[in-house]
């Protein structure tokens, strides 16, 4: 089976600042997950994707063609750009109604594809409002409708959850995974490693420009999970619950804070170390005001698994 | 999507945003100046008022509000979906690049010639109000009139395709417009037909003594020639602004 896109040798930067470097990419049908830290070239490999950058060494084809400069491709792509831009002067629904009729719909099948649009993302009741009087969650789902609107076979989504509230968020990804289980192709990114894990299991690390891990999120988890975590947990009583948890053999290290309010614990099993974190809380009598992980980001699993 | 369609459908678009943008509203502002200029002259001096017309349009339409118009509203055909990073909607669409760019063009070049004609016709209206059964006068307005079309065509051409090959191109067009044409307009000999406003100028009446600078003076060229060279010279900016348009790789981002 071909793939939907296909990436040899892509090699993409600005002046003397790397984009991504020696990419070789084949994306199948379903949906897969671009995930890196800030500036680790995810954009800018859905930017040549979507047609909008050149690349400077390699090529990238998408149904068998090439991108740049073929806009008939566009009849069976979508693309949802990260930067939040829109014509702000225009209301949603005729910024919408334009990108319809230029998707060649017209009348009453431009109106139509409009509404179904805008239903999906929640927006169709706000439609006659000027896009300037839009919330920055809004203007995200308004990007959405404009990159589903001609129900596009391949749909490229370059951090589509950025500031849309927690309800919106479940319900984009729930569109999205439809998607996928409609048998399109879906290249989402994003630097949030649950938000990910949350639509699909397959996924494309990508880190300073280069794909540094491909396939199933389960064994790159492993890589992850075999490296200490931090939690920091506030409590009114840290030096209890330390004792508690010391006992346990999942700690492998454990600070105060320095105004007493608090300690942050090193663990290898992360998953063991919650499940046990609760009822030890409650055992001592500990109220845990807030749980935090320092190191729960992308850029310091990077950082773990290139060995930093 | 067919070019023709998608054209029609942007200038559509764009043309009705356009009688909406704040900018729209500063430029009608600004011409409303000469008009408000012709109203005090025809209120005071009623006998001057027609002379007063033919300085009006050559000192403040032709030389400063035609060109300064044509800057902003040709260059914004790009730059503003550049500066705004809204390109990204109207190059994921399956319609080829020029579509995009003429619709955009057209619909900048018809609300500048809107507010030029607006200006000319109201401006005329205050100067010959005792004389509006004159054909002769009326015929004056037309040629004012054509000619800031032509060289507002011109001009925007330029501007659109300088627009589409650089990000800041409003100071280069800055520097054109009150630098080079100017000045050059005035040179002796061939060099002085090297600005549009010389061959604008030429179509014009200019009243005796008008029209210098220091000691040179302008050396019209005859009529047929400074219709076509504007015209041409517009075609080859609009090409030239298609050429690089539809090659060209715009970056949004930061990095670039």
């Amino acid at each position: 089976m071909n793939p939907v896109l296909k990436a040899e040798k892509l090699s993409k930067w600005y002046g003397n600042i790397l984009g991504i470097s020696d990419i070789h990419l084949e994306v199948e049908s379903g949906i897969t997950g671009l995930l890196g830290p800030n500036g680790a070239g995810k954009s800018t490999f859905l930017k040549i994707a979507a047609g909008q950058l050149k690349p400077k060494i390699g090529r990238l084809t998408v149904f068998g063609e090439p991108v740049w400069g073929n806009p008939r491709l566009f009849r069976r792509v979508g693309f949802c750009p990260e930067h939040d831009s829109a014509y702000n002067e225009m209301s949603g629904g005729a910024f919408i109604l334009l990108l319809a009729r230029l998707h060649g719909f017209a009348g009453a099948a431009a109106a139509e594809r409009v509404e179904k649009a805008l239903a999906t993302v929640g927006l169709l009741e706000n439609r006659e409002r000027p896009i300037k009087a839009y919330s920055f969650g809004m203007r995200q789902r308004l990007r959405l409708a404009s990159a589903i609107l001609h129900e596009p076979e391949l749909l490229l989504l370059d951090e589509p959850l950025r500031g849309v509230d927690p309800l919106w968020r479940i319900r984009i990804m729930q569109m999205i995974k439809d998607y996928g289980r409609q048998g399109r192709t879906v290249i989402v990114s994003s630097h949030i490693l649950p938000e990910i894990e949350a639509m699909t299991s397959e996924i494309v690390l990508i880190h300073q420009g280069k794909i540094f891990a491909k396939g199933d999120i389960h064994s790159i988890r492993g890589l992850i999970d075999s490296h200490p975590h931090q939690v920091s947990i506030r409590c009114p009583r840290p030096r209890h619950l330390a004792e508690r948890l010391i006992a346990g053999d999942f700690v492998s290290g454990i600070e105060f804070a320095a105004d007493g309010g608090g300690l942050t614990v090193r663990t290898n099993q992360r998953d063991l170390f919650f499940s046990a974190l609760m009822p030890l809380a409650a055992e001592a009598g500990n109220e845990i005001a807030e749980i935090t992980s320092p190191d729960d980001n992308l850029q310091a699993v990077f950082d773990y698994l290139i060995g930093k | 999507m067919k070019s023709e369609s998608a054209l029609r459908v942007i200038f559509a678009a764009f043309f009705r945003a356009g009688l909406r943008a704040k900018r729209s509203r500063a430029f009608v502002l600004l011409s409303a100046v000469p008009v408000l200029l012709m109203i005090i002259v025809r209120v005071v001096d009623a006998k001057e008022s027609g002379d007063f017309f033919t300085k009006v349009m050559l000192s403040l339409y032709f030389q400063l509000l035609v060109p300064v118009l044509a800057l902003f509203f040709g260059s914004s055909t790009v730059n503003e979906e550049l500066d705004n990073k809204t390109l990204v909607y109207l190059t994921t669409v399956p319609v080829r690049r020029r579509a995009v760019l003429l619709g955009k063009y057209l619909a900048a070049f018809l609300l500048a010639a809107l507010l030029v004609a607006g200006g000319f016709l109201l401006c005329f209206l205050a100067a010959a109000l005792d004389r509006l059964d004159d054909a002769a006068a009326w015929g004056e307005l037309g040629l004012f009139l054509g000619a800031a079309l032509l060289a507002l065509f011109c001009y925007s051409t330029l501007f659109t395709a300088l627009g589409a090959f650089m990000k800041k191109s409003i100071l280069l067009g800055l520097f054109f417009v009150f630098g080079w044409e100017s000045i050059v307009q005035y040179f002796p000999g061939v060099t002085q037909k090297f600005t549009v406003i010389h061959w604008i100028k030429s179509l014009l009446p200019i009243p005796a003594g008008e029209g210098g600078f220091l000691i040179f003076q302008l050396q019209p060229s005859p009529p047929l020639p400074s219709v076509l060279v504007p015209l041409a010279a517009g075609l080859l900016f609009l090409c030239i602004a298609v050429f690089i348009f539809e090659r060209k790789e715009y970056i949004l981002s930061d990095n670039a």
